[in-house]
């Protein structure tokens, strides 16, 4: 079965016909060809898929395409303007907040969304914010410095 | 994913009258739980109901007597950051900020998770110590339970064939409450709870009435203890009588007897932090 939405994606209006069955992590990747979104463990516990819907993080991998009808979906993808990276971006890239890069495109989207919830969160809220971004090469003191300068602490 | 057909209500009507199609016809509202099963392969529906549509389903209200009212398909992070449950139900805030990681609480759904009868989680101990109350919606019209006569087991509810969670109630309280929820991982913070410790002390003017404490995620299903007039003595006994009468389920978080320890620390920690704030 398929279902004709209308959803905005990185600010572009899209007619999107999905399976029933399709999670919004496999219409962006699959469908859309948007690759930067990242499918790890599959079932919301390492955020590697996290986009942000609404300006609110989710883990794609477990969200119907469906419901995205009549939502904004923002990707890792567009977030760059005119060539220049966000800020988020560009602090994760000043303190080298990565090394095999598989998580950071999540990475990047929960700290978007944590500061659109919240743009001077304290070193605790950052921290109860992230716990659920899994790094296995182990990079969170460098992403904690990272959203430490954007939150103007350093 | 193993496929599925997605059907779409707009109203409750509808949506109870598709889900009283059969067995394999199932609800699914912010997907957390339930696609999970389905990708593992241990649920196979040929036909899942998104109740995620329904319009207006997710609105937090104080009613006129003082009971909240939180509609079924509010997110965990919706009740979270409600300001009526800030102001009027601070420990289910507390306890709902705990679920999970952001993104769940962004997902998930209060309906959803109550429905899905898990045990391991932090939502239904906490409220079964506010006394909530579940709204059941169905072809035969509408019927309101106990939450703790709700929860019948490990993925095991009262919902009859074609019912739906349409609203979870806190009845008011007479005087207030006092306390908090005590959450306690084996592994890394947004793991399930190990254990969910309520402990409550209900205040009539300054006089301590009741005493309350629930113990969530380590039995199949919520197990409340309630004391009247408690003084700082009984609270201890509270927890001893919980840690004995609890039958805790061993997984890998523990076994039952590292559980049934815990209960009783954790009973203990959660019932005196409570009532020191209750007499101060």
């Amino acid at each position: 079965m398929r279902h004709l939405i209308t959803a905005n994606v990185n600010g572009r209006e899209r007619e999107l016909s999905v399976k029933s069955n399709q999670t919004l992590l496999e219409v962006l990747r699959d469908d859309l060809r948007l690759k930067g979104t990242r499918e790890g463990c599959s079932v919301g516990v390492c955020g590697s898929c996290t986009v942000l819907v609404d300006g609110k993080p989710v883990s794609s991998c477990l969200m119907l395409a469906s419901n995205a009808e009549g939502k904004e979906v923002l990707t890792i993808e567009g977030l760059a303007r005119d060539g220049n990276l966000d800020p988020v971006q560009q602090a994760f890239l000043d303190h080298q907040a990565f090394q095999c890069g598989f998580c950071t495109p999540g990475m990047i989207m929960a700290v978007k969304g944590l500061l659109n919830e919240n743009p001077k969160p304290d070193e605790a809220e950052v921290r109860d914010y992230l716990s659920g971004n899994i790094c296995r090469c182990g990079t969170y003191v460098e992403v904690m410095a990272a959203v430490e300068e954007l939150t103007g602490k350093t | 994913m193993r496929n599925f057909d997605l059907l779409e209500p707009k109203t409750v009507a509808e949506a109870c009258r598709m889900l009283g199609a059969g067995d394999e016809v199932r609800p699914v509202s912010g997907g957390t739980a339930l696609l999970i099963l389905v990708k593992q392969g241990l649920l196979r529906p040929h036909t899942l109901v998104n109740l995620k549509k329904l319009e207006g389903a997710n609105a937090i209200t104080r009613e006129g007597a003082g009971a909240v009212r939180i509609e079924a398909m509010a997110t965990i992070h919706e009740v979270e950051t409600s300001p009526v449950v800030r102001e009027h139900l601070p420990v289910l805030a507390a306890a709902c900020h705990q679920v999970a990681n952001i993104r769940i609480r962004h997902l998930a759904t209060i309906g959803g998770n109550l429905a899905h009868g898990d045990h391991q989680s932090d939502p239904p101990g906490v409220l079964v110590a506010l006394g909530a109350e579940v709204e059941l919606s169905g072809a035969g019209g509408v019927r309101t339970l106990k939450l703790a006569d709700f929860l019948l087991g490990t993925y095991e509810t009262a919902l009859e064939p074609g019912e739906m969670v349409t609203a979870v109630t806190v009845p008011p309280v007479e005087g207030r409450l006092v306390g908090d929820y005590l959450k306690f991982t084996t592994g890394s913070s947004e793991e399930r709870p190990c254990a969910g410790i309520t402990a409550l002390v209900r205040l009539e003017g300054e006089r301590a009435a009741e005493a309350r404490l629930a113990v969530g995620a380590v039995a199949s299903r919520p197990l409340l203890l309630c004391q009247a007039d408690p003084s700082e003595t009984d609270l201890e006994v509270m927890a001893d009588r919980a840690a004995e009468e609890i039958d805790p389920i061993p997984d890998l978080r523990g076994s039952a007897d590292y559980k049934r320890h815990l209960v009783r620390v954790l009973g203990r920690r959660a019932l005196a932090a409570a009532w020191k704030e209750a007499v101060t």
